[in-house]
């Protein structure tokens, strides 16, 4: 795949040549993918292709089997597990379903990281989770649990928690599956202004057509484990690739089959030879 | 196959095979004229006699034409489709023109799907075991890891260095020690009760009565305190942690405690280590006090022996490595019992099923290892002589 190579100084991730494989599955062969620094990057595949998979390997909770992923100029594989739980400070993600610690209130959670890694006075720790908490919508929430939450409601306070150590780079996993229109608004709007106003950069990993193409500056999609098709959301909306389109298009049927593989049914029907 | 090729193109009763078939060419491209009503037909055209008798004439098409049928008759679909299926192997792909929609609807239906990747084999007795087998060498590193980790924590942990929460080891501490009292109290004083109505019986017939205080002593403090504390404990406590835990990840919980760079072992592994392995020798002293006591009744009753006698004896025949030995033992309990739960929540799949399969996989691996360290425990003690 050809990369523009004067755009290199600019990635914060660069991930190279991947393979990865969970037991006989493959699920990478071979990918590179650029993160670009500032900006919004979207992955996107049909579920199971491994696109949790690619952000796992990002944040060196998995390693690559070949291949190399980096992280502005780090090698993720190389570092110890001291070195990698430092360098995840600087990288917040959004877990599909929130993630949030249940046994804590809402305040406790955003406050959690900052306790954890930061010797601040109770005062400013304070301080900081309500401008977080503020920044989602959510500051007059801070005393409940998150089983009061409502799903989009525990996304924006996972949200506030991941930036919550102001990191560079913000993973999101999957954070419009299962949200109603408001929510996803609401998510869709927070994405982008926390990416432009704090100066992050984000990935967002998707198989929500309309709104990751909306909201994304670039846009890999990726099937099968390899990259089909790479670009501006533009360029992906016109790609050449029957397999894009049938994928942006929402069709049934195209070069995935709406069959999965079998026998002919006629065949099964029947149970001979239908002659 | 051959018997209806045979017969293919009898005239029927009702419909003969030429009002529903007819070849033509169009421009070298052999036709097939359908048409007529196939449902009155009694043996309609046979598609695997016309695929060997048509003159294809060199082409690579041929057209099957229902312009002229009465209706839809699904003998018709079955037709096209068998033709289709009997041209494609001689490498002629059969076009239709102008048949009924609900004919053309019925053989997209029964076109071919995908063909089915091959299964791949099952892998021989040799290659199974083999995998089985490598499977629990990495069970066993992860083990070993998991005991290493604990070990070269427990400096930081003392010192309050690690990154554990004190709130948390203080509510761990409620949970599994005062929160455990009455089911303890209730379980021991009944051991003790049983192992004295036992005795009793069997050392009055010798005339031994005053040695029950030797039996239940020595067998409720070496023994039976201990073990009896650490089942009660591996089903409240280790089955509480494991099912715990295992929500924890299918919540991705455990993932975001490592993505914002905590490190799950010490969070929640290492107070739970804690508190277990603080609170399992204290509930021992407070078991095996209370079988005693369960026994003491007993002997009461059964043999009318005085509280006091009773103790007096006690202090004769005990000494205090007995309690020496069930104190150890149940450290040993409670770090099996904490490092069993955590390695099994923590290491738990990601659905609503795993949870209570790591609850009940954690009790039946405590109760096993309980009753192995016990026994070798005993072998030891035995060949040391104490």
């Amino acid at each position: 795949m050809a990369h523009d190579s004067d755009d290199t100084p600019d990635n914060l991730v660069t991930v190279r040549d991947l393979h990865y494989a969970i037991d006989t599955r493959v699920i990478y062969k071979g990918v590179d993918i650029d993160i670009a620094r500032g900006r919004i990057t979207a992955i996107m595949g049909p579920s199971g292709t491994g696109k949790t998979t690619l952000l796992r390997l990002i944040s060196g909770q998995w390693r690559a089997m070949s291949g190399s992923v980096d992280f502005d100029g780090q090698r993720i594989a190389k570092l110890s597990q001291r070195q990698l739980f430092t360098l995840r400070k600087r990288m917040g993600m959004l877990f599909q379903s929130g993630a949030l610690l249940t046994d804590l209130s809402v305040y406790n959670n955003v406050a959690f990281p900052l306790r954890e890694h930061t010797r601040l006075p109770e005062r400013l720790i304070r301080d900081i989770v309500l401008m977080k908490l503020e920044a989602v919508g959510l500051r007059g929430a801070r005393d409940l649990f998150p089983a009061q939450l409502s799903g989009g409601m525990a996304r924006r306070v996972a949200l506030a928690r991941a930036i919550a150590l102001d990191p560079e780079m913000i993973m999101y996993d999957e954070p419009f599956a299962g949200q109603d229109p408001i929510s996803m608004g609401v998510l869709l709007r927070l994405i982008r202004r926390l990416n432009d106003v704090l100066g992050l950069t984000s990935i967002v990993v998707s198989h929500d057509v309309k709104e990751t193409l909306g909201i994304a500056d670039y846009v890999y999609v990726i099937s099968d484990g390899e990259v089909i098709d790479h670009g501006t959301p533009d360029e992906i909306r016109n790609s050449s690739s029957d397999w894009v389109q049938q994928f942006i298009q929402a069709s049934a049927d195209g070069p995935v089959p709406f069959h999965y593989a079998g026998t002919s049914y006629a065949k099964d029907l029947l149970g001979a030879e239908p002659r | 196959m051959s018997m209806l090729r045979a017969g293919a193109f009898d005239v029927s009763e009702r419909a003969t095979t030429s009002e529903l078939i007819a070849f033509e060419t169009e421009s070298g491209t052999p036709v097939v004229q359908l048409s007529g009503d196939w449902g009155r037909a009694i043996r309609p055209p046979s598609a695997a006699h016309v695929a060997d008798t048509l003159d294809v004439g060199g082409q690579s098409r041929v057209v099957v034409d229902g312009a002229a049928l009465d209706n839809a008759h699904p003998r018709v679909a079955a037709f096209v489709h068998a033709l289709g299926d009997a041209l494609t192997q001689d490498n002629v792909s059969l076009d239709t023109r102008d048949l009924p929609d609900d004919i053309s609807a019925l053989i997209a239906l029964a076109s071919p799907t995908p063909a089915a990747p091959e299964r791949p084999r099952r892998p021989g007795l040799l290659a199974r075991v083999g995998r089985r087998a490598g499977a629990q060498a990495s069970v066993a590193r992860n083990t070993a890891n998991l005991v290493g980790q604990a070990m070269a924590l427990t400096p930081a942990l003392v010192s309050g260095r690690a990154q554990t929460r004190w709130r948390d080891f203080v509510e761990l501490v409620r949970e599994t020690g005062a929160a455990s009292l009455p089911v303890v109290t209730v379980v021991n004083i009944l051991i003790g009760a049983v192992l004295g109505f036992i005795g009793a019986v069997q050392l009055q017939t010798f005339g031994a009565g005053m040695y029950l205080a030797d039996l239940v002593g020595i067998a409720s403090a070496r023994e039976m305190a201990a073990i009896m504390t650490a089942f009660i404990m591996a089903g409240r406590i280790g089955a509480t942690f494991a099912a715990h835990l295992a929500t924890m990840e299918s919540n991705e919980e455990i993932d975001a405690l490592r993505m914002i760079g905590v490190s799950p072992f010490e969070f929640l592994a290492l107070p739970r280590l804690a508190a277990l392995s603080l609170m399992m020798p204290l509930l021992f002293l407070y078991g095996a006090t209370l079988a005693i006591a369960g026994g003491m009744i007993v002997a009461h009753i059964v043999l009318g022996t005085p509280p006091v006698a009773f103790v007096e004896r006690l202090q004769d025949a005990m000494s205090l490595s007995e309690f020496v030995i069930g104190f150890v033992k149940s450290i040993a309990f409670g770090v099996l019992i904490a490092l069993t739960s955590c390695y099994i929540g923590l290491n738990a799949g990601r659905n609503a099923a795993e949870v209570g399969r790591a609850a009940t996989r954690t009790v039946v691996v405590c109760i096993i290892g309980i009753i192995s360290i016990d026994a070798v425990a005993a072998l030891c003690t035995n060949a040391l002589g104490i």
